[in-house]
């Protein structure tokens, strides 16, 4: 996402959006993990961490034994937050120097519980915990990146900087999701929306979610949810424009979970297409 | 002209004794702190527990216009900041994590003195966060239970040390978290680290020279009362730490404080049986330590729902009778009335949604339901989740509405169960056995809840977008001041739940909502992130 990079835009609606516009401008809005807007770009160094089998299974006992309880057995969250697929987000360096020192909001330092080869582990078992649905590459994925192009994607979802930030960032959906599921959120974008837990300290990860607002002079807005407190919500459209309500000044607010702004591919791509496209976003595994 | 100003300022609710240059807060001050409702003397505003302020100058008319008077922040940034402040006198004691103690000008923000103890390169912090949640004060002393498990005196003028007291060891996972209660004579103290499988205690200090008055052990040895409520004579046993504030008595000279969960938590192969005293909550002899009467809110728990919410003692007349209570909203989903004299169950209804149990029998013990224990593989879906319908973060009781404020999570997780051994010697990690898997964001919500506190029945509610880590206040105002998770802190109508006041501080408050009064000017506080924030009228 490059939301980071430019200033925060609050507008007003004037009219309805277009439907049919929103649909074209929001393709695979779903398709890769979380958005967290505030980190600049994929991390280089996602790779780096080479663990035999032995060490990987030392590094689930250890995740289990010290970071489940926070964080969930599947990473997934509990009292912690959501952190399945964070070493892609945020680089495996960065993942290790938290767990080693702590970070404010609630993670302590394991420096003094874990040595530096434990927590290497841990973050080698990361890596695996955010990966879903493997199944076979059958496409060809040169040909996937000419679907990619021509059927707009790039419109909301960035890859290696190029791109839209409607929808998550792409550069390393490869290593976070596996064919059966790209194949799964192209056919049917609401199914398996990034599920996140609130936790604004740690960043405000929310869940992607279909939100419609009428406002009490009659405006409809609708969006994906950017920010959310337990008194306003922030909106943004598919022309990425953001909208700021207090809940208690909107006639009515309509939250559509399993809803995409994202339009499914079914019927659109023949199965060539389809499997060229899985196995283009497949190969994406950051920038070379 | 004195007393008629007496008079009005007691109908504002701003009545206060005299300002004291002596910095002294004797016994009978803390027993009768509905006297100077200016003062906050103990961490939940009085040995009731009730998290109530007699002010009443913000009020239901008034309270949309609160704005910040000050903000302090520590000259370094910290995590976890619990920390709940006690203010006598015009100056306000709070702590900073990890075991920092600072006194400020309560009128100002300003900073009067600040200690901090030398703690161990690395203290061990299994299962919890390295934090105090405040102070105890009494006479011309502040009191401090540090992250490595020391229990420490400092002048109440200077911060200089009196005296610093090892209670138990840091590197077996011991650790000080919570406030520490002052009584007449003693300085009662609990203790954290059920995760590192320490064995939880409750203990008495002598205020003036830090001698260990009392040790009350919360789980049995081999041969002691209890020990059949192990599977192997308890000779392991572990767990039920004692790890916030407790309340208390003076008439029943009884000091009641709550514990945590058995360990291993998720793994229950070596500990069958009830697991006395887990999860549960004790009422202590103040002279003696004795334990009086216990009451187990969740026997042979394996989800890990602690008790360890302050227990609030309040009294209520019920089919005509007066009667001496204690409301307890446990994180097993259920609210508990029983009788505080005698730890008799009198009432106990779930306050959110709750699978575990099928109710509660005429002694208040759970009728489990079939298949809600931890499970190999996927785990077995449970509601309430792990964080429970409330965890430690303190409800509050108002006499003026009768009513008893949670803030409840409408939450489940799938329990797992995994391998988890009680090894000898210092931890290595989190003993858990096993762990869980939160429900998404969308399937959990968050609620202000106003029970009736006799009978746990819903009286309103204020829904928040996730469940909330936030303790609550409630004045003689009319209001309740509580917080969501995403940041917000707010006031709701105590009578209605209606929303009258609310800002967006940037992070979520965990430290208590207090209120206090300088000059005759009331002020709401609570933290948020690094800074400690106080609220007052223009």
């Amino acid at each position: 996402m490059r939301r980071s990079n430019r200033g925060v835009r609050v507008v007003s609606s004037k009219g309805r959006p277009c439907t049919r516009w929103v649909q074209i401008l929001s393709l695979f809005l779903t398709l890769a993990g979380n958005s967290l807007p505030c980190f600049a770009g994929p991390p280089q160094d996602s790779k780096a961490v080479q663990l035999t089998p032995d060490q990987l299974q030392h590094g689930k006992q250890t995740f289990e034994a010290n970071c489940s309880t926070c964080h969930g057995l599947d990473g997934a969250g509990a009292m912690g937050p959501n952190i399945q697929g964070i070493p892609f987000r945020l680089g495996v360096d960065r993942v290790a120097n938290v767990i080693k020192n702590g970070m404010a909001g609630g993670m302590p330092a394991f420096s003094g519980q874990l040595g530096a080869d434990e927590i290497q582990q841990v973050v080698g078992y990361l890596l695996t915990l955010s990966r879903k649905d493997e199944g076979q590459v059958t496409g060809d994925a040169a040909a996937g990146k000419l679907v990619y192009e021509s059927s707009h994607c790039a419109s909301c979802h960035t890859i290696s900087g190029e791109g839209g930030d409607i929808g998550p960032e792409l550069t390393t959906v490869g290593q976070s999701r596996g064919p059966n599921y790209l194949r799964n959120t192209i056919l049917y974008p609401g199914t398996d929306l990034p599920q996140t837990r609130i936790f604004l300290e740690t960043g405000g990860q929310l869940q992607f979610l279909f939100v419609r607002v009428l406002t009490k002079d009659g405006r409809t807005v609708e969006g994906t949810r950017v920010a959310e407190d337990s008194f306003h919500i922030v909106l943004e459209d598919a022309k990425g424009n953001f909208h700021s309500f207090r809940k208690d000044q909107v006639r009515e607010l309509d939250k559509e979970p399993g809803k995409s702004t994202m339009p499914s591919m079914k019927g659109k791509l023949s199965d060539t297409q389809l499997n060229d496209l899985v196995a283009y976003l497949a190969g994406l595994k950051g920038t070379p | 002209m004195r007393k008629v100003r007496s008079i009005c300022l007691a109908a504002l609710g701003l009545l206060w004794t005299p300002v004291s240059l002596s910095q002294n807060v004797p016994y009978e001050r803390i027993l009768h702190s509905q006297n100077e409702p200016q003062s906050w003397l103990t961490y939940s505003g009085s040995y009731f527990s009730q998290q109530y302020s007699l002010l009443k100058q913000i009020n239901r008319q008034n309270v949309a216009s609160l704005k910040i008077a000050w903000m302090y922040q520590p000259s370094r940034p910290v995590a976890n900041l619990e920390s709940s402040p006690i203010v006598a006198d015009g100056v306000m004691y709070i702590t900073e994590p990890p075991s920092t103690v600072t006194a400020l000008d309560a009128h100002s923000g300003l900073k009067i003195w600040s200690y901090t103890p030398a703690l161990p390169e690395h203290v061990v912090s299994i299962g919890l966060y390295a934090t105090s949640r405040g102070v105890a004060i009494l006479d011309d002393m502040v009191y401090i239970g540090t992250a490595d498990a020391h229990l420490i005196a400092l002048d109440v003028k200077t911060g200089a040390v009196r005296w610093n007291v090892h209670v138990a060891d840091n590197i077996m996972g011991y650790a000080m978290t919570g406030p520490p209660l002052a009584l007449k004579d003693k300085i009662v103290v609990g203790i954290a680290g059920s995760e590192a499988a320490v064995r939880g205690f409750l203990d008495a200090y002598d205020p003036k020279t830090g001698r260990r008055l009392w040790r009350l052990w919360t789980t049995p040895r081999v041969g002691d009362p209890g020990a059949e409520t192990w599977g192997n004579g308890a000779a392991q046993s572990a767990g039920a730490t004692t790890w916030n504030n407790g309340s208390y008595d003076a008439d029943l000279n009884l000091i009641y404080w709550g514990t945590g969960n058995p360990a291993p938590d998720f793994n229950d192969d070596d500990r069958p049986g009830d697991n006395l005293y887990t999860c549960s909550l004790l009422a202590v002899d103040a002279d003696t330590g004795k334990l009086k009467w216990y009451f187990q809110f969740s026997p042979h728990e394996d989800h890990d729902w602690d008790s360890d919410e302050p227990p609030v003692l309040f009294n209520a007349t019920i089919d005509g009778k007066s009667r001496r209570l204690v409301g307890f909203a446990n994180r097993n989903g259920f609210y508990y009335v029983l009788d505080r004299a005698t730890g008799k169950f009198v009432t106990g209804v779930p306050f959110v949604k709750e699978t575990w149990a099928k109710g509660l029998d005429a002694n208040g013990r759970p009728i489990p339901a079939p298949n809600q224990e931890p499970t190999l593989g996927a785990g077995t879906l449970v509601y309430p989740s792990i964080t429970g319908g409330v965890d430690w973060t303190s409800p509050s009781y108002s006499p003026q509405t009768g009513l008893f404020y949670v803030s409840a999570h409408e939450t489940g997780a799938y329990f797992i169960k995994g391998t988890g051994k009680i090894e000898p010697g210092p931890p290595k990690g989190i003993v858990g056995g096993g762990g869980i898997r939160a429900l998404a964001g969308e399937q959990s919500y968050g609620a202000i809840r106003a029970l009736e506190a006799t009978t746990g029945k819903l009286k309103w509610q204020f829904k928040l977008l996730g469940p909330a880590w936030v303790p609550i206040l409630s004045t003689a105002g009319g209001l309740v001041f509580s917080g969501s998770d995403e940041g917000n802190f707010f006031a709701l109508d105590a009578e209605t739940g209606k929303p009258l006041w609310d800002i967006q501080m940037g992070h979520a408050a965990r430290s208590n909502p207090i209120s206090y009064a300088v000059d005759g000017k009331q002020y709401i506080f609570v933290t948020a992130g690094n800074a400690y924030i106080a609220f007052t009228l223009p």
